[in-house]
């Protein structure tokens, strides 16, 4: 009944007889209606939500791949406002014209972005002149410019920092899940199905981002470095959450014998959904502030996170758990 | 628990309390404590106290400017690649140091010695580039009597090129002599330069006109050689203007030539010692009444005649001052919107610990801020992302309190056992929670790409500074809270009910 490691088994044991006793006692206590959903028996449904919103990512991701970042990308990128205020056909119409493998974006708030191959210092004073000669007056508001060794180097980062991330985080399942009652078979069964909601929660961000970017084309879906921070991001917030859910059940089966193991499990998720789904919540409260007001810049960063969470506290209770009796059934400890 | 609950942890958080806010409001104390008006532009600001400048270090992308890695290629054979990088360093900061930019960052990075940051705010990638870039040219002159030319360093004569130029110099370097009390500047010659360099002071010596009896320390200006950086024969041809001759002899304006235009005339000089002797071998020594400061000076403007390596731009980032400054105002509506929900949300779900909480929330806030100004931590649009993300995972370890609290409560322990417990027993999944997070934000700003860097050092700060929040200072308000025992109703504690023993 609790996420405690501090109290010795025999005050667990204790508690748990007492929290019954004072369940017994005061029949009048309400008790929250979510304690009676069964998980565990409507988990191919849970599954199956999963599945559909994970194939269609992966054909996106296979079919075609990202929308990449300029830092990813390499190139020379201008943000820029126009006097004249002209429309997105008669931008793309001036940069087509310069011949110079330009492609234009429009942002929120009426700007462009112009994104060409890498320019050297002089190239890009030719380029704004060239592009104030044809648009008229124009505003700089940023200018980005990623050689490919950069480019290259920012790619190697980003990839040793996940492989980084994903050693720790196996180490840490490893940690966490090295007594489970049952043996080595169980503690593989219990990191496992962990393993498979951490991937579950990056194959939902990075399939929804590749159809973000390449399907709906939108600068949204872009893969930078910032995306590779919010995948880590998630990666930490959920596996904990998982963690949490496990203890639960680990501690359940050690106090509750009578209970299969598919209520013992059922018993932990509501035991834990509360505070999953509350603390996610506030996160999610957070980031869909900086979303709507942090204006464009972030918006990516604040929308992987705001997926990555979303996922990862689903996945944690309604994968995870439920991954776990699929494979105590396939794979009987006794 | 005990420990959490004394008073010295009492003090100790009220202390906090105190310092943070006089540091984040260390503007208004300073206004206030000067008798300035609490708005609009006052001098002094941001307020120095004791040496410590508070004030938040905005990034590029926030202040508006421009941000440059450059790669260093054609290291110069036989020379330490670490003094290369610092010599180009060094030069740079010259160069840029006539932008008039508040705090250039110039950085060496790269694994090799080969790369080399550079953050100047307010300044825009074309004149930073050409500013850092600009090649200026060093010569040699000697001078050559003209009864017209009545200005400059040696007026009778002008200065006439010899050839010797900064293609010849190797390097120069402030040094202190071998009598080891007064600061020299040492200039190596490449091997022909040395040659060349061998035959202009041998010329040197030997010529003080109407003197055959040269003694070693005559002084006349034949015996001078002088070093200019960017004198061009223009400007020889104009030196007998002595309004002109006056400007081109101040010390060398890399600002002034970086902007120059075909009518401006800017300060050229570094330097016009006198040969004493024949100096054979390469390497000669300019001596003088240096300081330290001005031998590095001359060394540097020397060296500036050329950089010793080729700079390769490998990025470029320029941010406007004004998208700059709308991205503050953006990410500062973002993190007033969040705190705002957040507070709302943890006051209607959780009534009156729910406030406390919130309490404590601001709190942190305001903890974390003075630990941005004082560290200082530098902040980008992502460190900004990363705080407010904290703010939302602050109040984690208090919904596991409060939720846990709920629990004890319904299990029938009183409100003070229950806060107890709850405190006590969601404490392991407290520490599990931010570990994961800190795990994850210590990788990304070891081996993440730099981009990332501010967003893992702002949340992991967070959430360090967010454990002793709702740990300590909520634990601590709830506990004064519940001894008025008019709080203890559930109504306001947000439970079923209570036992009342």
């Amino acid at each position: 009944m609790s996420e405690v490691s501090d109290a010795t088994p025999q005050q667990q044991v204790a508690d748990m007889i007492e929290d019954g006793k004072a369940q017994q006692a005061t029949v009048a206590v309400r008790e929250p209606r979510v304690r009676r959903l069964n998980i565990i028996g409507r988990r191919n449904w849970f599954f199956l939500l999963s599945l559909v919103i994970i194939i269609p990512g992966i054909v996106s991701m296979w079919h075609n791949h990202f929308l990449l970042g300029i830092d990813f990308a390499g190139g020379t990128e201008f943000t820029v406002t126009f006097a004249d205020k002209p429309d997105l056909a008669t931008v793309e119409r001036a940069v087509a014209a310069e011949n110079a493998n330009g492609s234009v974006i429009q942002t929120a708030n009426g700007g462009y972005i112009i994104r060409y191959p890498p320019l050297g210092a002089a190239q890009q004073t030719n380029m704004q002149t060239d592009l104030q000669n044809r648009l008229g007056a124009m505003n700089v508001q940023q200018i980005l410019e990623v050689g490919g060794t950069i480019a290259g180097e920012t790619i190697f980062y980003s990839i040793l920092a996940v492989v980084i991330a994903s050693i720790a985080i196996l180490a840490l399942l490893a940690i966490r899940f090295r007594n489970v009652p049952g043996g080595w078979r169980a503690g593989f069964q219990f990191g496992g199905s962990a393993l498979a909601a951490l991937l579950h929660d990056v194959f939902v961000l990075t399939g929804v981002f590749s159809i973000l970017g390449t399907v709906f084309n939108s600068r949204l879906g872009q893969i930078d470095a910032f995306f590779v921070t919010a995948v880590l991001t998630v990666v930490g917030f959920s596996v904990h959450d998982t963690i949490v859910v496990f203890d639960r059940i680990r501690e359940n089966l050690r106090v509750s014998q009578r209970l299969s193991f598919e209520q013992v499990v059922n018993l932990s998720i509501m035991q834990t959904a509360a505070r999953s789904i509350i603390t996610s919540f506030t996160v999610v409260l957070v980031l869909a502030a900086i979303f709507i007001a942090g204006g464009a810049t972030l918006q990516g960063l604040a929308l992987a996170l705001l997926i990555g969470i979303i996922s990862g506290t689903y996945s944690s209770i309604f994968n995870a758990a439920p991954l776990l009796v699929v494979w105590r059934r396939l794979q009987p400890l006794r | 628990m005990q420990l959490v609950l004394s008073w010295p942890i009492r003090l100790f958080v009220v202390a906090v309390l105190v310092f943070s806010l006089f540091v984040d409001g260390a503007g208004y104390v300073y206004r206030f404590a000067n008798h300035y008006p609490l708005q609009g532009n006052v001098p002094g600001l941001p307020p120095n106290f004791g040496g410590w400048q508070l004030y938040f270090h905005k990034g590029l992308d926030l202040a508006g400017g421009t941000h440059i890695d450059y790669s260093l290629t054609n290291f110069p054979a036989g020379q330490s690649r670490a003094d290369v990088q610092q010599r180009t360093i060094a030069v740079i900061n010259k160069r840029v140091n006539a932008l008039n930019v508040s705090e250039p960052e110039i950085r060496g990075a790269g694994s090799n010695y080969d790369r080399i940051t550079v953050d100047l705010a307010g300044v825009n990638a074309a004149q930073a580039q050409k500013t850092i870039g600009a090649v200026s040219k060093l010569v040699y002159t000697k001078w050559v009597a003209d009864a017209k030319a009545t200005g400059g360093p040696q007026p009778g004569y002008k200065p006439a090129f010899t050839g010797l130029t900064g293609d010849d110099i190797q390097s120069a370097s402030a040094a202190i002599d071998s009598t080891g009390t007064s600061w020299v500047v040492n200039v190596s010659f490449t091997s022909g330069g040395g040659t060349r360099f061998d035959q202009l002071t041998t010329a040197n010596v030997n010529a003080c006109p109407g003197d055959p009896g040269t003694s070693q320390t005559a002084n006349c200006p034949q015996r001078h050689l002088a070093i200019w950086l960017d004198l061009t024969q223009k400007d020889i041809d104009n030196w007998e203007d002595p309004s002109y001759v006056a400007k081109v002899s101040q010390p060398y304006d890399p600002g002034c030539l970086a902007a120059q235009t075909a009518d401006t005339v800017c300060g050229k000089f570094l330097t016009d010692p006198i040969t004493l002797t024949e100096i054979a071998g390469g390497n000669a020594t300019i001596s003088g009444a240096f300081t330290q400061q001005s031998a590095q000076d001359l060394a540097t403007g020397i060296n500036s005649g050329s950089l010793p390596v080729d700079l390769v731009a490998l990025d470029v980032t320029q941010v406007s001052a004004t998208l700059g400054a709308e991205s503050v105002k953006l990410s500062l509506a973002a993190g007033l919107l969040g705190l705002a929900i957040v507070v709302l949300f943890m006051i209607i779900y959780y009534r009156m610990p729910g406030l406390l909480a919130s309490l404590a929330l601001l709190f942190y806030a305001g903890a974390v801020l003075a630990v941005f100004k004082v560290v200082p931590v530098t902040l980008t649009l992502a460190g900004i992302t990363g705080f407010i993300l904290s703010v939302g995972m602050a109040v984690d370890a208090n919904v596991l309190i409060f939720e846990r609290f709920k629990e004890e409560v319904r299990a029938g322990r009183t409100i003070t056992a229950a806060v107890d417990a709850a405190v006590r027993r969601a404490w392991p999944a407290i520490r599990d929670s931010n570990t994961s997070t800190f795990i994850t934000c210590v990788i990304l700003g070891f081996v993440g790409p730099s981009v990332v860097k501010g967003f893992a050092i702002t949340l992991a700060i967070g959430v360090l500074a967010s454990l002793v929040s709702s740990i300590v200072v909520t634990h601590n308000l709830l506990a004064i809270v519940l001894t008025g025992s008019s709080f203890r109703r559930p109504a306001l504690l947000g439970v079923d009910r209570v036992r009342s023993v």
